[in-house]
Protein backbone atom coordinates (compact mmCIF):
# COMPACT_ATOMS: atom_id res chain seq x y z
CA UNK A 1 0.00 0.00 0.00
CA UNK A 2 1.59 3.27 -1.16
CA UNK A 3 1.20 6.37 1.08
CA UNK A 4 2.59 9.79 0.44
CA UNK A 5 4.91 11.57 2.49
CA UNK A 6 3.86 15.12 2.70
CA UNK A 7 7.36 16.33 3.75
CA UNK A 8 9.60 14.25 2.15
CA UNK A 9 7.18 14.72 -0.93
CA UNK A 10 7.61 11.26 -2.20
CA UNK A 11 5.08 8.26 -2.50
CA UNK A 12 6.44 4.81 -0.03
CA UNK A 13 4.91 1.32 0.64
CA UNK A 14 3.21 1.68 3.75
CA UNK A 15 3.69 -1.89 4.93
CA UNK A 16 7.73 -1.34 4.11
CA UNK A 17 7.67 1.66 6.61
CA UNK A 18 5.49 -0.17 9.48
CA UNK A 19 8.39 -3.42 9.15
CA UNK A 20 11.12 -1.12 9.47
CA UNK A 21 9.22 0.23 12.76
CA UNK A 22 8.63 -2.94 14.10
CA UNK A 23 12.36 -4.54 13.21
CA UNK A 24 13.95 -1.53 14.75
CA UNK A 25 11.59 -1.67 17.54
CA UNK A 26 12.17 -5.56 18.26
CA UNK A 27 15.85 -4.88 18.23
CA UNK A 28 15.35 -1.80 20.72
CA UNK A 29 13.50 -3.75 22.88
CA UNK A 30 15.63 -7.05 22.78
CA UNK A 31 18.73 -4.56 24.11
CA UNK A 32 17.25 -1.31 25.58
CA UNK A 33 18.61 1.35 23.32
CA UNK A 34 15.98 3.52 20.84
CA UNK A 35 17.30 1.99 18.07
CA UNK A 36 18.11 5.45 16.53
CA UNK A 37 21.22 4.64 15.57
CA UNK A 38 19.54 1.52 12.91
CA UNK A 39 16.69 3.71 11.78
CA UNK A 40 18.14 6.81 9.78
CA UNK A 41 20.63 4.86 8.07
CA UNK A 42 17.73 2.79 6.83
CA UNK A 43 15.56 5.26 5.88
CA UNK A 44 18.15 6.72 4.17
CA UNK A 45 18.71 3.56 2.30
CA UNK A 46 15.12 2.94 1.20
CA UNK A 47 15.32 7.11 -0.39
CA UNK A 48 13.81 9.44 2.25
CA UNK A 49 16.44 12.68 1.74
CA UNK A 50 18.88 12.57 4.70
CA UNK A 51 17.09 15.90 6.55
CA UNK A 52 14.10 14.33 6.78
CA UNK A 53 15.62 10.60 7.72
CA UNK A 54 17.77 12.66 10.58
CA UNK A 55 14.50 14.76 11.43
CA UNK A 56 11.97 12.28 11.32
CA UNK A 57 14.18 9.89 13.11
CA UNK A 58 14.43 11.99 15.83
CA UNK A 59 10.76 12.19 16.18
CA UNK A 60 10.57 8.64 16.32
CA UNK A 61 12.85 7.88 18.82
CA UNK A 62 11.57 10.31 21.23
CA UNK A 63 7.98 8.07 20.89
CA UNK A 64 10.07 5.36 21.09
CA UNK A 65 12.00 6.03 24.28
CA UNK A 66 8.18 7.32 26.55
CA UNK A 67 7.29 3.85 27.25
CA UNK A 68 10.23 3.09 28.31
CA UNK A 69 10.56 6.16 30.19
CA UNK A 70 7.19 5.50 32.08
CA UNK A 71 8.12 1.83 32.85
CA UNK A 72 11.72 3.31 34.36
CA UNK A 73 9.77 5.81 36.50
CA UNK A 74 7.48 3.55 38.41
CA UNK A 75 9.90 1.32 39.08
CA UNK A 76 12.27 4.67 40.47
CA UNK A 77 14.83 3.99 38.22
CA UNK A 78 14.99 7.60 36.89
CA UNK A 79 17.59 10.07 38.67
CA UNK A 80 16.33 13.53 38.13
CA UNK A 81 18.66 15.82 39.40
CA UNK A 82 21.25 14.12 36.76
CA UNK A 83 18.82 13.79 34.28
CA UNK A 84 18.30 17.52 34.27
CA UNK A 85 21.95 18.42 34.35
CA UNK A 86 22.45 16.29 31.39
CA UNK A 87 19.48 18.10 30.05
CA UNK A 88 21.34 21.55 30.28
CA UNK A 89 23.97 20.16 28.04
CA UNK A 90 21.85 18.54 26.05
CA UNK A 91 19.39 21.19 24.99
CA UNK A 92 22.51 23.34 24.43
CA UNK A 93 24.10 20.39 22.66
CA UNK A 94 20.97 19.82 20.28
CA UNK A 95 20.90 23.71 19.74
CA UNK A 96 24.20 23.68 18.58
CA UNK A 97 23.90 20.59 16.36
CA UNK A 98 20.98 21.65 14.50
CA UNK A 99 22.69 25.21 13.54
CA UNK A 100 25.53 22.99 12.22
CA UNK A 101 23.10 20.97 10.33
CA UNK A 102 21.65 23.94 9.01
CA UNK A 103 25.40 25.08 8.10
CA UNK A 104 26.33 21.34 6.80
CA UNK A 105 23.32 21.39 4.11
CA UNK A 106 23.77 25.27 3.20
CA UNK A 107 27.34 23.90 1.61
CA UNK A 108 25.84 20.38 0.46
CA UNK A 109 27.77 18.46 2.68
CA UNK A 110 24.83 16.64 4.58
CA UNK A 111 25.01 13.33 3.39
CA UNK A 112 28.79 13.12 3.97
CA UNK A 113 28.83 14.56 8.00
CA UNK A 114 25.89 12.05 8.72
CA UNK A 115 27.56 8.94 7.28
CA UNK A 116 30.92 10.06 9.04
CA UNK A 117 29.42 10.88 12.71
CA UNK A 118 27.73 7.33 12.42
CA UNK A 119 31.22 5.69 10.67
CA UNK A 120 32.99 6.68 13.45
CA UNK A 121 30.74 7.10 16.73
CA UNK A 122 29.03 3.55 15.91
CA UNK A 123 32.68 2.36 15.11
CA UNK A 124 34.13 3.52 18.21
CA UNK A 125 31.03 2.27 20.78
CA UNK A 126 30.60 -0.94 19.01
CA UNK A 127 34.08 -1.61 19.11
CA UNK A 128 34.18 -0.46 22.70
CA UNK A 129 31.01 -2.10 23.37
CA UNK A 130 32.26 -5.83 22.03
CA UNK A 131 35.67 -5.30 23.58
CA UNK A 132 34.60 -4.57 27.16
CA UNK A 133 31.34 -7.80 26.87
CA UNK A 134 34.02 -10.31 25.94
CA UNK A 135 36.12 -8.84 28.56
CA UNK A 136 32.99 -9.29 30.92
CA UNK A 137 32.72 -13.13 29.70
CA UNK A 138 36.18 -13.87 30.47
CA UNK A 139 35.97 -12.44 34.10
CA UNK A 140 32.88 -14.34 34.54
CA UNK A 141 34.85 -17.23 33.77
CA UNK A 142 37.71 -16.62 36.05
CA UNK A 143 35.07 -15.33 38.70
CA UNK A 144 37.02 -12.22 39.58
CA UNK A 145 35.44 -9.42 41.53
CA UNK A 146 35.20 -5.83 40.67
CA UNK A 147 35.12 -3.03 42.95
CA UNK A 148 32.37 -1.34 44.06
CA UNK A 149 33.08 2.11 43.28
CA UNK A 150 35.81 3.93 41.22
CA UNK A 151 37.19 6.90 41.29
CA UNK A 152 38.07 8.75 37.92
CA UNK A 153 40.00 11.53 36.56
CA UNK A 154 36.66 13.43 36.44
CA UNK A 155 36.00 13.08 39.44
CA UNK A 156 38.36 15.96 40.64
CA UNK A 157 36.93 18.78 39.13
CA UNK A 158 35.15 21.61 40.52
CA UNK A 159 31.59 22.94 41.06
CA UNK A 160 30.45 19.84 42.78
CA UNK A 161 26.72 18.61 43.33
CA UNK A 162 25.42 15.38 45.50
CA UNK A 163 23.44 13.39 43.14
CA UNK A 164 21.48 11.04 45.69
CA UNK A 165 19.93 8.75 43.59
CA UNK A 166 23.37 8.25 41.76
CA UNK A 167 24.96 7.77 45.24
CA UNK A 168 27.68 10.60 43.62
CA UNK A 169 29.02 14.01 45.11
CA UNK A 170 30.80 15.12 41.57
CA UNK A 171 31.58 17.89 39.48
CA UNK A 172 28.43 19.19 37.53
CA UNK A 173 31.36 19.75 34.51
CA UNK A 174 31.22 16.00 33.11
CA UNK A 175 27.75 15.13 32.84
CA UNK A 176 27.03 18.99 31.37
CA UNK A 177 29.87 17.35 28.81
CA UNK A 178 28.35 14.43 27.88
CA UNK A 179 24.59 16.04 27.54
CA UNK A 180 25.95 18.52 25.35
CA UNK A 181 28.28 15.72 23.50
CA UNK A 182 25.26 13.44 22.92
CA UNK A 183 22.71 16.68 22.20
CA UNK A 184 24.87 17.24 18.75
CA UNK A 185 24.77 13.95 17.81
CA UNK A 186 21.17 13.58 18.39
CA UNK A 187 20.59 16.55 15.82
CA UNK A 188 23.20 15.32 13.68
CA UNK A 189 22.48 12.15 13.31
CA UNK A 190 18.86 11.62 14.16
CA UNK A 191 19.40 9.45 16.70
CA UNK A 192 18.29 9.23 20.84
CA UNK A 193 21.86 9.05 21.56
CA UNK A 194 21.08 6.08 24.34
CA UNK A 195 23.63 3.60 22.93
CA UNK A 196 26.53 6.03 23.54
CA UNK A 197 25.23 7.75 26.68
CA UNK A 198 24.51 4.50 28.47
CA UNK A 199 28.26 3.24 28.62
CA UNK A 200 29.29 7.42 29.33
CA UNK A 201 27.25 7.49 32.29
CA UNK A 202 28.54 4.05 33.42
CA UNK A 203 32.46 4.47 32.90
CA UNK A 204 32.76 7.77 32.39
CA UNK A 205 30.46 9.64 35.24
CA UNK A 206 30.41 6.06 36.96
CA UNK A 207 27.18 5.76 37.88
CA UNK A 208 25.80 2.48 39.23
CA UNK A 209 24.01 0.55 36.59
CA UNK A 210 20.49 0.44 38.03
CA UNK A 211 19.41 4.21 37.35
CA UNK A 212 21.54 4.65 34.40
CA UNK A 213 18.83 2.92 31.33
CA UNK A 214 15.92 5.18 33.40
CA UNK A 215 18.09 8.23 33.32
CA UNK A 216 19.21 7.84 29.80
CA UNK A 217 15.51 7.87 28.52
CA UNK A 218 14.65 11.09 30.61
CA UNK A 219 17.27 12.88 28.47
CA UNK A 220 16.84 10.93 25.17
CA UNK A 221 12.83 11.61 25.72
CA UNK A 222 13.44 15.49 26.35
CA UNK A 223 16.76 15.96 23.33
CA UNK A 224 14.40 14.33 21.22
CA UNK A 225 11.80 16.23 21.39
CA UNK A 226 13.94 19.27 21.27
CA UNK A 227 15.45 18.03 18.05
CA UNK A 228 12.08 17.39 17.00
CA UNK A 229 11.02 21.21 17.19
CA UNK A 230 13.93 22.60 16.08
CA UNK A 231 14.25 20.59 13.19
CA UNK A 232 10.66 21.46 12.61
CA UNK A 233 10.89 25.20 13.26
CA UNK A 234 13.96 26.06 11.71
CA UNK A 235 14.52 23.60 8.30
CA UNK A 236 10.68 22.44 8.21
CA UNK A 237 11.71 18.45 7.68
CA UNK A 238 10.25 16.51 9.97
CA UNK A 239 7.52 14.47 8.40
CA UNK A 240 4.80 13.24 10.99
CA UNK A 241 3.08 10.58 8.81
CA UNK A 242 6.55 9.27 7.78
CA UNK A 243 7.37 9.17 12.15
CA UNK A 244 3.59 8.02 12.96
CA UNK A 245 3.52 4.69 10.34
CA UNK A 246 7.28 3.82 12.22
CA UNK A 247 5.80 4.33 15.47
CA UNK A 248 2.93 2.02 14.82
CA UNK A 249 5.54 -0.79 13.88
CA UNK A 250 7.79 0.09 16.71
CA UNK A 251 5.50 -0.08 19.29
CA UNK A 252 4.29 -3.37 18.89
CA UNK A 253 8.04 -4.52 18.16
CA UNK A 254 9.44 -3.13 21.06
CA UNK A 255 7.25 -5.47 22.96
CA UNK A 256 8.35 -8.80 21.41
CA UNK A 257 11.86 -7.26 21.60
CA UNK A 258 11.34 -6.84 25.44
CA UNK A 259 10.03 -10.25 26.07
CA UNK A 260 12.78 -11.96 24.05
CA UNK A 261 15.38 -9.95 25.79
CA UNK A 262 14.59 -11.35 29.73
CA UNK A 263 15.67 -14.76 28.21
CA UNK A 264 18.62 -13.35 26.93
CA UNK A 265 22.20 -12.70 29.56
CA UNK A 266 23.34 -9.53 29.59
CA UNK A 267 26.97 -9.55 28.38
CA UNK A 268 26.31 -11.96 25.29
CA UNK A 269 23.19 -9.33 24.79
CA UNK A 270 25.90 -6.43 24.67
CA UNK A 271 28.33 -8.66 22.39
CA UNK A 272 25.74 -9.04 19.93
CA UNK A 273 24.20 -5.35 20.08
CA UNK A 274 28.56 -4.32 19.53
CA UNK A 275 28.53 -6.76 16.47
CA UNK A 276 25.15 -5.00 14.99
CA UNK A 277 26.15 -1.49 15.86
CA UNK A 278 29.54 -2.49 14.15
CA UNK A 279 28.08 -4.05 11.13
CA UNK A 280 26.11 -0.89 10.40
CA UNK A 281 29.30 1.15 10.71
CA UNK A 282 30.92 -0.94 8.16
CA UNK A 283 28.16 -0.86 5.55
CA UNK A 284 28.04 2.67 5.54
CA UNK A 285 31.89 3.49 5.51
CA UNK A 286 31.49 1.00 2.72
CA UNK A 287 29.36 3.85 0.71
CA UNK A 288 31.86 6.48 1.36
CA UNK A 289 34.88 4.81 -0.11
CA UNK A 290 33.91 2.44 -2.98
CA UNK A 291 33.39 4.28 -6.23
CA UNK A 292 29.91 6.10 -6.35
CA UNK A 293 27.28 4.73 -9.30
CA UNK A 294 26.47 8.50 -10.28
CA UNK A 295 29.02 10.96 -9.35
CA UNK A 296 26.65 13.63 -9.63
CA UNK A 297 23.57 14.46 -7.49
CA UNK A 298 21.18 17.14 -7.49
CA UNK A 299 19.49 18.56 -4.72
CA UNK A 300 17.50 21.83 -3.50
CA UNK A 301 19.26 25.16 -3.96
CA UNK A 302 18.65 27.07 -0.60
CA UNK B 1 -37.11 29.53 -10.74
CA UNK B 2 -35.75 26.71 -13.54
CA UNK B 3 -38.40 28.08 -16.49
CA UNK B 4 -36.42 31.19 -15.86
CA UNK B 5 -33.50 29.70 -15.71
CA UNK B 6 -34.36 27.72 -19.27
CA UNK B 7 -35.87 30.80 -20.81
CA UNK B 8 -32.63 32.64 -20.57
CA UNK B 9 -30.41 29.74 -21.38
CA UNK B 10 -32.96 29.99 -24.52
CA UNK B 11 -32.12 33.41 -25.32
CA UNK B 12 -28.50 33.00 -24.83
CA UNK B 13 -28.20 29.88 -26.71
CA UNK B 14 -27.84 31.09 -30.02
CA UNK B 15 -25.36 33.77 -28.98
CA UNK B 16 -23.15 30.95 -27.11
CA UNK B 17 -22.83 29.13 -30.13
CA UNK B 18 -22.36 31.87 -32.78
CA UNK B 19 -18.51 32.45 -31.56
CA UNK B 20 -17.59 29.07 -31.18
CA UNK B 21 -18.72 27.85 -34.50
CA UNK B 22 -17.19 31.28 -35.95
CA UNK B 23 -13.65 30.25 -33.76
CA UNK B 24 -14.12 26.54 -35.29
CA UNK B 25 -14.17 28.00 -38.93
CA UNK B 26 -10.92 29.87 -38.32
CA UNK B 27 -9.15 27.41 -35.89
CA UNK B 28 -6.81 25.29 -37.50
CA UNK B 29 -6.10 23.29 -34.04
CA UNK B 30 -8.35 22.40 -31.30
CA UNK B 31 -7.10 20.57 -28.09
CA UNK B 32 -7.86 19.72 -24.66
CA UNK B 33 -6.62 17.86 -21.06
CA UNK B 34 -8.50 14.99 -19.85
CA UNK B 35 -8.87 16.89 -16.43
CA UNK B 36 -7.54 20.67 -15.38
CA UNK B 37 -6.44 19.44 -11.56
CA UNK B 38 -4.12 16.90 -10.52
CA UNK B 39 -4.94 16.23 -6.36
CA UNK B 40 -2.07 14.99 -4.96
CA UNK B 41 -3.74 12.53 -1.58
CA UNK B 42 -2.05 10.86 1.09
CA UNK B 43 -2.74 7.87 -1.36
CA UNK B 44 -1.41 9.50 -4.47
CA UNK B 45 0.81 7.34 -6.63
CA UNK B 46 1.27 9.58 -9.72
CA UNK B 47 -1.66 10.38 -12.20
CA UNK B 48 -2.15 9.95 -15.92
CA UNK B 49 -3.40 12.67 -17.77
CA UNK B 50 -4.82 13.06 -21.80
CA UNK B 51 -4.12 15.42 -23.96
CA UNK B 52 -6.46 15.17 -27.04
CA UNK B 53 -7.59 17.45 -30.05
CA UNK B 54 -7.77 17.72 -33.69
CA UNK B 55 -6.87 20.21 -36.54
CA UNK B 56 -8.78 21.41 -39.60
CA UNK B 57 -6.54 18.99 -42.08
CA UNK B 58 -5.42 15.39 -42.07
CA UNK B 59 -2.92 14.65 -39.47
CA UNK B 60 -0.38 12.41 -39.80
CA UNK B 61 3.38 11.44 -41.97
CA UNK B 62 3.30 14.02 -45.10
CA UNK B 63 0.80 16.11 -43.83
CA UNK B 64 -0.01 17.76 -40.17
CA UNK B 65 2.16 17.05 -37.35
CA UNK B 66 1.63 17.62 -33.71
CA UNK B 67 3.79 18.21 -30.85
CA UNK B 68 3.06 18.99 -27.04
CA UNK B 69 5.06 20.43 -24.67
CA UNK B 70 4.23 20.09 -20.81
CA UNK B 71 6.14 21.97 -18.52
CA UNK B 72 6.11 22.15 -14.10
CA UNK B 73 7.15 24.70 -12.22
CA UNK B 74 9.94 25.78 -12.15
CA UNK B 75 12.53 25.72 -9.20
CA UNK B 76 15.93 26.45 -8.32
CA UNK B 77 18.57 23.43 -8.04
CA UNK B 78 22.14 22.65 -7.17
CA UNK B 79 24.03 19.88 -9.05
CA UNK B 80 27.14 18.72 -7.40
CA UNK B 81 29.92 16.41 -8.47
CA UNK B 82 31.15 14.05 -6.03
CA UNK B 83 35.27 13.76 -5.93
CA UNK B 84 37.43 11.66 -4.24
CA UNK B 85 39.26 13.36 -0.89
CA UNK B 86 42.29 12.79 0.12
CA UNK B 87 42.02 9.64 -1.90
CA UNK B 88 39.66 7.72 0.27
CA UNK B 89 36.54 9.05 0.71
CA UNK B 90 33.70 10.30 -1.93
CA UNK B 91 32.56 13.89 -1.05
CA UNK B 92 30.80 16.57 -2.68
CA UNK B 93 32.73 18.69 -4.63
CA UNK B 94 32.08 21.39 -7.58
CA UNK B 95 28.69 22.20 -8.02
CA UNK B 96 26.55 24.16 -10.30
CA UNK B 97 23.16 26.17 -9.50
CA UNK B 98 20.35 26.16 -11.95
CA UNK B 99 17.93 29.37 -11.02
CA UNK B 100 14.99 27.95 -12.83
CA UNK B 101 14.61 24.24 -13.82
CA UNK B 102 11.11 23.03 -14.94
CA UNK B 103 10.18 20.31 -11.68
CA UNK B 104 8.45 18.44 -14.96
CA UNK B 105 8.95 18.31 -18.83
CA UNK B 106 7.68 16.43 -21.31
CA UNK B 107 7.36 16.47 -24.90
CA UNK B 108 5.25 14.29 -26.86
CA UNK B 109 5.29 13.83 -30.82
CA UNK B 110 4.34 12.38 -33.71
CA UNK B 111 7.27 11.98 -35.04
CA UNK B 112 10.92 12.95 -33.54
CA UNK B 113 10.96 17.24 -33.28
CA UNK B 114 14.20 17.42 -34.87
CA UNK B 115 12.73 15.75 -37.54
CA UNK B 116 9.51 17.93 -38.33
CA UNK B 117 11.46 21.57 -36.85
CA UNK B 118 14.30 23.07 -38.14
CA UNK B 119 17.18 23.17 -35.52
CA UNK B 120 16.31 26.67 -34.88
CA UNK B 121 12.99 27.16 -34.58
CA UNK B 122 13.42 24.24 -32.30
CA UNK B 123 15.94 25.89 -30.15
CA UNK B 124 13.73 28.43 -30.08
CA UNK B 125 10.95 27.80 -28.74
CA UNK B 126 12.34 25.16 -26.22
CA UNK B 127 11.44 21.93 -28.01
CA UNK B 128 13.44 19.05 -26.34
CA UNK B 129 15.56 18.43 -24.09
CA UNK B 130 18.55 19.39 -25.09
CA UNK B 131 17.28 23.00 -26.04
CA UNK B 132 15.55 23.96 -22.22
CA UNK B 133 16.98 27.04 -21.18
CA UNK B 134 19.01 26.27 -18.41
CA UNK B 135 21.00 29.30 -17.01
CA UNK B 136 23.85 28.12 -14.19
CA UNK B 137 26.23 29.74 -11.87
CA UNK B 138 29.17 27.83 -10.34
CA UNK B 139 31.00 25.25 -12.38
CA UNK B 140 31.40 25.38 -15.75
CA UNK B 141 31.86 22.39 -17.10
CA UNK B 142 28.80 21.03 -19.73
CA UNK B 143 28.55 17.98 -17.48
CA UNK B 144 26.56 19.26 -15.01
CA UNK B 145 23.62 20.42 -17.58
CA UNK B 146 24.22 16.71 -18.77
CA UNK B 147 24.19 15.12 -15.40
CA UNK B 148 20.90 17.28 -14.76
CA UNK B 149 19.08 16.24 -17.58
CA UNK B 150 19.95 12.39 -16.76
CA UNK B 151 18.52 12.94 -13.16
CA UNK B 152 15.89 14.05 -14.21
CA UNK B 153 14.72 11.85 -16.89
CA UNK B 154 15.78 8.72 -14.79
CA UNK B 155 13.30 10.03 -12.17
CA UNK B 156 10.38 10.08 -14.35
CA UNK B 157 10.07 14.20 -14.13
CA UNK B 158 11.92 14.59 -17.68
CA UNK B 159 10.88 12.64 -20.53
CA UNK B 160 11.49 13.14 -23.80
CA UNK B 161 9.13 11.22 -26.74
CA UNK B 162 8.26 8.31 -24.26
CA UNK B 163 4.62 8.28 -25.31
CA UNK B 164 3.93 9.29 -28.94
CA UNK B 165 1.19 11.42 -29.90
CA UNK B 166 -0.91 8.67 -31.61
CA UNK B 167 -3.12 9.30 -34.83
CA UNK B 168 -6.90 8.01 -35.00
CA UNK B 169 -8.04 7.92 -38.30
CA UNK B 170 -5.89 11.06 -39.62
CA UNK B 171 -8.43 13.11 -37.65
CA UNK B 172 -7.87 12.99 -33.29
CA UNK B 173 -4.22 13.09 -31.87
CA UNK B 174 -3.93 12.27 -28.10
CA UNK B 175 -1.11 11.52 -26.27
CA UNK B 176 -0.81 10.65 -22.18
CA UNK B 177 0.88 12.64 -19.80
CA UNK B 178 2.33 10.43 -16.84
CA UNK B 179 2.85 12.15 -13.74
CA UNK B 180 5.06 10.05 -11.39
CA UNK B 181 4.73 10.59 -7.60
CA UNK B 182 7.35 13.04 -6.96
CA UNK B 183 5.92 15.30 -9.51
CA UNK B 184 6.00 19.16 -7.90
CA UNK B 185 2.94 20.89 -6.91
CA UNK B 186 1.82 23.98 -9.04
CA UNK B 187 0.90 25.20 -12.00
CA UNK B 188 1.31 23.54 -15.28
CA UNK B 189 1.33 24.36 -18.78
CA UNK B 190 0.69 22.07 -21.89
CA UNK B 191 1.68 23.62 -25.13
CA UNK B 192 0.33 21.92 -28.66
CA UNK B 193 1.86 22.82 -31.41
CA UNK B 194 0.55 22.12 -34.72
CA UNK B 195 3.72 21.92 -38.07
CA UNK B 196 2.67 22.35 -41.44
CA UNK B 197 5.34 22.25 -43.91
CA UNK B 198 7.95 22.48 -40.84
CA UNK B 199 6.53 25.70 -39.53
CA UNK B 200 4.74 26.37 -36.62
CA UNK B 201 1.48 27.19 -37.82
CA UNK B 202 -0.87 27.09 -34.89
CA UNK B 203 -0.37 26.66 -31.09
CA UNK B 204 -2.53 26.40 -28.55
CA UNK B 205 -1.81 26.64 -24.31
CA UNK B 206 -3.48 24.43 -21.96
CA UNK B 207 -2.76 24.48 -18.42
CA UNK B 208 -3.59 22.32 -15.40
CA UNK B 209 -2.50 22.26 -11.70
CA UNK B 210 -1.25 19.86 -9.23
CA UNK B 211 -2.29 20.59 -5.75
CA UNK B 212 -2.20 18.60 -2.51
CA UNK B 213 -5.85 18.18 -0.86
CA UNK B 214 -6.54 16.54 2.12
CA UNK B 215 -4.67 14.97 4.92
CA UNK B 216 -1.31 15.25 2.81
CA UNK B 217 -2.09 19.20 2.13
CA UNK B 218 -2.96 20.02 5.81
CA UNK B 219 0.40 18.97 6.82
CA UNK B 220 2.47 20.71 4.48
CA UNK B 221 0.96 23.95 4.67
CA UNK B 222 0.98 23.74 9.05
CA UNK B 223 4.97 22.51 8.77
CA UNK B 224 5.29 25.49 6.31
CA UNK B 225 3.39 28.14 8.41
CA UNK B 226 3.68 27.65 11.48
CA UNK B 227 6.26 25.43 12.20
CA UNK B 228 6.28 25.51 15.36
CA UNK B 229 2.89 24.33 16.19
CA UNK B 230 3.70 21.40 13.78
CA UNK B 231 6.57 20.94 15.63
CA UNK B 232 5.22 20.80 18.80
CA UNK B 233 2.19 19.12 17.51
CA UNK B 234 4.87 16.00 16.15
CA UNK B 235 6.38 16.24 20.15
CA UNK B 236 2.93 14.99 21.27
CA UNK B 237 1.71 12.83 19.01
CA UNK B 238 4.77 10.66 19.00
CA UNK B 239 4.79 10.85 23.16
CA UNK B 240 0.86 10.02 22.58
CA UNK B 241 1.97 7.13 20.60
CA UNK B 242 4.92 5.81 23.21
CA UNK B 243 2.59 6.49 25.69
CA UNK B 244 -0.32 4.64 24.08
CA UNK B 245 2.48 1.46 23.48
CA UNK B 246 3.43 1.34 26.99
CA UNK B 247 -0.39 0.39 28.20
CA UNK B 248 -0.74 -2.08 25.92
CA UNK B 249 2.67 -3.38 27.11
CA UNK B 250 1.48 -3.13 30.91
CA UNK B 251 -1.88 -5.29 29.93
CA UNK B 252 0.14 -7.55 27.63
Amino acid sequence: MQVYLPIAEMSVDALLLVGIGFGVGWLSGLFGVGGGFLLTPLLILIGIPSPVAVASGANQTLGASVSGLIAQWRRGNVDPKMGLVLLVGGFAGSAAGVQLFGLLRRIGQVDLAVALFYVVVLGTVGALMVMESVRAILRRRQAMRRRLHEHLWAHGLPFKMRFRKSRLYISVIPPLLVGFLIGVLSAVMGVGGGFMLVPAMIYFLGMPTSVVIGTSLFQVVFVAANVTLLQAAQLGTVDIVLTMLLLAGGVAGAQFGAAMGTRLRGEETRALLGLMVLAVAASLLWELVRTPERLFTSGPAL
Amino acid sequence: MIRGALTLLLLLLPSLLLPTRLAAQEQLLVAALSQTAVEVTTGFTGATLTVFGSTDQLIGPGADEVLIITRGPTRPLVVRRKVRAAGLLWVNGPSARFGYVPGYYALASTRPAWQILPEEARQRNGIGLDALPLESTGARSPAFRAALLELETASGLWSEDSTPVEIHGSRLFFTHLELPATVPTGDYRVEVLLVRSRRIAARQELTFRVDRVGTADRIATIAELQPVVYGLTCVLLAAFAGWLGSVLFRRG
